[in-house]
């Protein structure tokens, strides 16, 4: 189920051992339970600063060919992907 | 040693060479060596006018490989250079290579990049440490002076620590992420990996401050530093965790010099100690989880031979292209954010993370460092007999809570026992890594890195 949504499609052998590690990291996880959390907020950036914008301008960057010439399979600039219908 | 015109003046250039390609492929350090393609971006002027440099291979310069240490980027062109990149180019400095790593940064020893294997220059058997271990062991070797890596939970201080050089961790946002390939974004900064203190403070300086290409750069506030007398802490929880007997050594000695140059070092206490490792590792692979899902196989990476439609195309390419440890974090981050157990686990380690955050607050309050070895046990053998990637993880246990808090810390060359180097880091509040450098300077003034076999006399 997990597998299937990290979007891994692993096989029995992987299933198993990785299925192990997984379990030995969850259970060192449950100490977590130990510490009283109640009064706290949650932290998801140690030092971050308010929003910043910047002004919308055009730049140029000059990177779309070798973008382009990164992706696995295309033909001349389109990239090409197995059948979806 | 001056390590000016190493990269472009005649004779020197061609000595330098023929070093470091020797002694890369005794040691594996760079995944691609190549400094004419360094050369023609740099401007060849400045401070570090011709001075080489070696770049974790997950910072992006252009023109180079950006493989991650992973099948599933191996044939991977870099477009653009990072910023970090392009601040020390304009400086004068030229790109040797990118550096050998963990895959993806995840790991403490660089065996699991699927790429190449680099060896300690101090012992061939034993790793250089991880992720940054390539730029590391470029460093330590004399092929660089100084090398770019990245610090998620320890990745820049640890490798120094093993190759016996020095390793600044930056306050997060102090240097811009632009060209870092994203493992865990709330986590990691690129740091420094260098043989003296001036070669890490000098490259750090030239790479930190506010950029537009990066939301979560800030800017750097200039503030004297203190000199003097500093008061720094040990955390008394030290000596509850189990540590080999050269590291525990290594601590005393190193608290008794710092003693001897008129500090005053005393115990203090963080009550969250026990939990930074399970709080580091539910946020960083909850974080990887997501950064890592970008790679499905259509736009750019390894794309399977054999698939029928776009979904199968996708699972094939990520299972093919990924190694263990990669699906392990990418597993267990996403089992963490799974709703009906993010409460449980994510939400209650971020929570653990604002403790962490207080405690350090606290102690800054009376100190101006802390002191801290850096990883509990001396360099290991490959082959993983004396530790297991479950037992890497709980060693983290010195270094990830500085990027929990988002604090500077730098590792140090701190003692040599039995042919190893043992390395020691402090850290520091935010913003104040002029007074990690100082404090480092001080230390090295008595105990400077030790050179290891083979180190370079000159190149003139």
């Amino acid at each position: 189920m997990t597998a299937r949504m990290a979007r891994l499609s692993l096989t029995p052998q992987e299933m198993e051992k990785l299925g192990r590690a997984v379990e030995q990291m969850l259970q060192y996880f449950s100490h977590m339970r130990e510490i009283d959390v109640d009064d706290l907020e949650p932290t998801t950036h140690a030092l971050l600063q308010e929003n910043r914008t910047r002004g919308d301008v055009e730049r140029a960057a000059d990177v779309s060919d070798t973008l382009v010439n990164n992706a696995p399979r295309r033909e001349e600039h389109f990239i090409v992907i197995p059948n979806v219908l | 040693m001056d390590w000016h015109g190493t990269a472009t003046i005649e004779g020197k250039r061609e000595k330098w060479m023929k070093f470091a390609q020797a002694r890369n492929r005794e040691l594996g350090c760079f995944l691609q060596l190549d400094p004419e393609i360094g050369r023609e971006a740099s401007s060849g002027d400045g401070p570090l006018a011709g001075i080489p440099f070696g770049v974790k291979d997950n910072i992006a310069v252009r023109s180079f490989r950006l493989t991650c240490g992973s099948r599933m980027l191996q044939s991977f062109v870099s477009p653009y250079s990072a910023t970090a990149i392009e601040r020390l180019q304009k400086a004068g400095a030229i790109v040797a290579g990118k550096t050998n790593l963990d895959e993806f940064g995840m790991g403490s020893s660089t065996e699991n990049s699927a790429l190449l294997e680099t060896r300690n220059p101090w012992d061939l058997r034993r790793v250089p440490g991880g992720s940054s271990g390539g730029s590391a062991a470029a460093v330590a070797a004399g092929i660089v002076p100084f090398a770019l890596g990245s610090d998620t939970g320890g990745s820049v201080r640890q490798p120094a620590s093993f190759c016996g050089v020095y390793g600044l961790k930056p306050t997060w946002g102090a240097v811009s992420r632009y060209g870092l390939v994203a493992y865990a974004s709330s986590l990691e900064v690129i740091g420094v990996v260098a043989k003296t203190v001036d070669a890490a403070d000098q490259a750090f300086t030239i790479m930190r401050g506010q950029d537009p290409m990066d939301h979560s750069s800030l800017p750097w506030p200039s503030r004297a530093p203190q000199g003097g007398r500093l008061r720094i802490g040990v955390p008394r929880e030290c000596a509850e965790v189990p540590m080999h007997t050269d590291v525990k050594k290594t601590l005393t000695r190193t608290q008794d010099m710092l003693r001897d140059m008129g500090h005053t070092v005393e115990e203090v206490s963080f009550q969250t100690f026990d939990h930074v490792v399970s709080s580091y590792y539910v946020i960083a692979t909850a974080e990887a989880s997501a950064n890592l899902a970008r790679f499905d196989g259509v736009r750019y990476g390894h794309r399977t031979a054999s698939a029928d439609n776009p979904e199968e195309m996708t699972l094939l390419s990520r299972n093919e292209g990924f190694g263990d440890e990669v699906k392990l974090r990418i597993l267990l981050g996403t089992y963490v954010l799974r709703s009906g157990f993010q409460d449980e686990y994510y939400l209650r380690a971020q929570k653990i993370r604002t403790a962490i955050r207080r405690d350090f607050e606290k102690a800054f309050s009376e100190l101006d460092l802390v002191l801290m070895p850096v990883y509990p046990v001396p360099p290991f053998e490959r082959g993983g007999s004396d530790s297991d990637s479950f037992s890497q993880k709980l060693a983290d246990i010195f270094t990830c809570s500085a990027n929990l808090a988002g604090l500077p810390a730098m590792s140090f060359p701190a003692g040599k026992e039995n042919g190893l180097p043992i390395g020691m880091q402090f850290l520091a509040p935010a913003f104040a890594e002029e007074l990690l450098i100082d404090a480092c300077r001080q230390v090295e003034s008595v105990f400077p890195s030790p050179d290891a076999p083979g180190y370079p006399k000159s190149w003139s």
